[in-house]
């Protein structure tokens, strides 16, 4: 496991491609930060960093793709997954050392985004609490959306195929909650109550007001088992049915 | 020891490989021959673990591959068809990565890919990233990969596919030399590099075994006859007439005329070719025709090969007859509407 891990960390540090994805992810939150800022005497309410954060998981939904979408996809290209699947490994440490691999960069990620809270809090004033909380949210809602994206690319050869496909499932994901509300939904309200249930955002609202509740922790840590197990049955599938 | 018994895959409806049984024994170069599209690559993508089998079983120094893979393919080094390298690595980086992967303890790791790398001649590549590398390089690499952690057993998929002709000596030196403490099965659709490596072969066509058996066996069990050249100076029908009543000639099957009294006769023989020869030369001599050369030529592997692959199973004869019956009767309902 851990040698896949470390392979995989040395493929994204090695080449410019953790750094870049940093760079992007570090020039949205940028424009969160000075639009914030710039609006300052328009705003109703105080300014906040667990704002920033709703606003740059928006972003999420093109930045994970990117991150995740050659974890399987290029095995399969390059053909060394022959080379995994023969050696004496399970596939389960296979899986669990490419997501930790992600997972690697996405806090490498969030570690840069510290400089913002850091530098207003020499400049201004930091609820830290309110920041700790929404950092753990945005790193669940993160791990959930790396756990899909990582789903998705064992599912095709082609990696920019698995990109697209995991913005689109990403994309409902954000936005079910939305769907979930309008007028024709709330008709069927058992259908409302179900999509509800898949909504990631009302969450990640408890976490950027200042709570942490067990059950929304639960949420994402469930998400993110069954998307693994569901990865690890994919590729098992395809190995069996190849051809 | 690797035991394959009654091994089967179906892709979808279409059987690839059909209930082959064969065993690997220890020190042994097995080789494993078929044109493309036999099964080749399948059975060893089984055997190595990477495709499950739709039915059969594979035991590696007895432990199954399906039941303990882990443990079964601690004893296997596989090199694909396709070598599994990464582009975006460096050769060294890559295989300190395939070492981490077969669990190389961290104390050996090091001398384990400087001895790989001296074996295979990519010492001066091993800073090089690995999309630069040539075909050949690339291929080593894959091969390097596979002899990490000294595996008892290889699997290698034709392994000097894209190799210069040095290249090919090179790596069929390093085969030969693994025979020393290791078993290889090793495949390929050239015919003398089969012939110059390895123990014994399987002969494998569309998914069915056609032989198993050593070179040598397969020579005389398909080829039959050996064929004995003789090249003579003097009359041709007095030296044909000799030759005719010599014990253990079945036929005379040519007599070429190289002018001047110089003839060529090519004898099919049967029995023990020395004994033959020698009989035929002092006849000969004695009949006072002088003999300019003679030699024996086994028959061709080549032709040995591509009957076996043209021999039919039984199923499938019976399969091919009634498809010649209805040809037939289509054949002459046409003539008959004519």
């Amino acid at each position: 496991m851990f040698s896949v891990y470390k392979k995989d960390l040395q493929s994204f540090f090695y080449t410019p491609f953790a750094y870049v994805v940093t760079a992007l992810f570090l020039f949205m939150f940028t424009y969160m930060f000075n639009s914030g800022l710039g609006t300052l005497d328009q705003a109703t309410f105080s300014f906040t960093f667990p704002d920033i954060f709703y606003n740059v998981i928006i972003f999420f939904i093109f930045l994970i793709p990117i991150l995740t979408m050659r974890t399987f996809a290029d095995e399969r290209k390059f053909g060394t997954e022959v080379l995994l699947m023969t050696s004496p490994v399970n596939v389960v440490q296979i899986i669990v050392g490419k997501y930790l691999a992600n997972i690697t960069v996405f806090i490498f990620m969030l570690a840069s985004a510290m400089f913002f809270p850091i530098f207003t809090a020499i400049k201004g004033e930091v609820v830290v609490s309110q920041l700790i909380c929404a950092y753990l949210g945005f790193f669940l809602w993160g791990a959930m959306y790396i756990a899909i994206g990582q789903l998705v690319s064992c599912f095709t050869e082609n990696s920019i195929i698995a990109a697209i496909l995991g913005e689109i499932v990403m994309f409902v994901f954000l936005f079910i909650d939305n769907f979930a509300m309008t007028d024709f939904i709330a008709q069927y309200p058992t259908l409302q109550a179900f999509l509800y249930a898949f909504a990631a955002q009302p969450r990640f609202a408890y976490f950027s007001q200042g709570f942490i509740r067990l059950s929304d922790i639960v949420f994402f840590l469930s998400a993110i088992i069954v998307c693994l197990v569901w990865n690890y049955i994919a590729i098992e599938k395809r190995r069996w049915n190849r051809g | 020891m690797i035991t394959i018994e009654n091994l089967t895959k179906y892709y979808g409806k279409n059987r690839a490989v059909n209930n082959i049984s064969f065993t690997i024994n220890d020190n042994e170069i097995l080789g494993f021959l078929g044109p493309n599209g036999a099964g080749k690559s399948t059975t060893m993508n089984m055997i190595a673990g990477y495709l499950p089998m739709t039915a059969g079983k594979v035991t590696i120094c007895g432990s199954d591959i399906s039941k303990e893979p882990v443990k079964a393919k601690r004893n296997i080094g596989y090199l694909p068809e396709i070598p599994p390298v990464y582009p975006d690595m460096r050769v060294r980086e890559y295989l300190s990565f395939c070492a981490g992967l077969k669990r190389i303890p961290m104390v050996k790791k090091s001398s384990e890919i400087t001895r790989v790398m001296q074996l295979l001649k990519i010492t001066d590549v091993k800073d090089k990233l690995i999309k630069n590398l040539s075909k050949g390089y690339k291929q080593r690499v894959g091969f390097a990969q596979a002899l990490l952690g000294d595996p008892k057993f290889l699997i290698l998929d034709e392994p000097t596919v894209g190799l210069d002709p040095k290249q090919v000596t090179e790596v069929r030196n390093i085969i030969t030399d693994l025979k020393k403490d290791h078993s290889v099965i090793f495949s390929s659709h050239i015919l003398s590099e089969v012939s110059a490596v390895c123990d014994r072969v399987v002969i494998i066509n569309k998914g069915d075994i056609k032989a198993i058996d050593t070179i040598e066996n397969l020579e005389k069990q398909t080829g039959g006859s050996l064929m004995l050249h003789v090249k003579i100076k003097g009359s041709r029908t007095a030296a044909a007439n000799i030759i005719e009543i010599v014990k253990g000639v079945k036929e005379i099957a040519k007599i070429e005329a190289e002018g001047n009294d110089f003839y060529e006769f090519i004898v099919q023989i049967t029995g023990d070719g020395d004994a033959v020869r020698s009989d035929i030369m002092s006849e000969l001599l004695k009949n006072s025709i002088q003999i300019t050369e003679i030699y024996t030529e086994k028959p061709d592997l080549e032709s040995v090969f591509v009957q076996l692959i043209n021999s039919k199973t039984s199923k499938s004869g019976i399969e091919e007859l009634y498809e010649e019956i209805k040809a037939e009767t289509a054949d002459n309902a046409e003539k008959e509407e004519e």
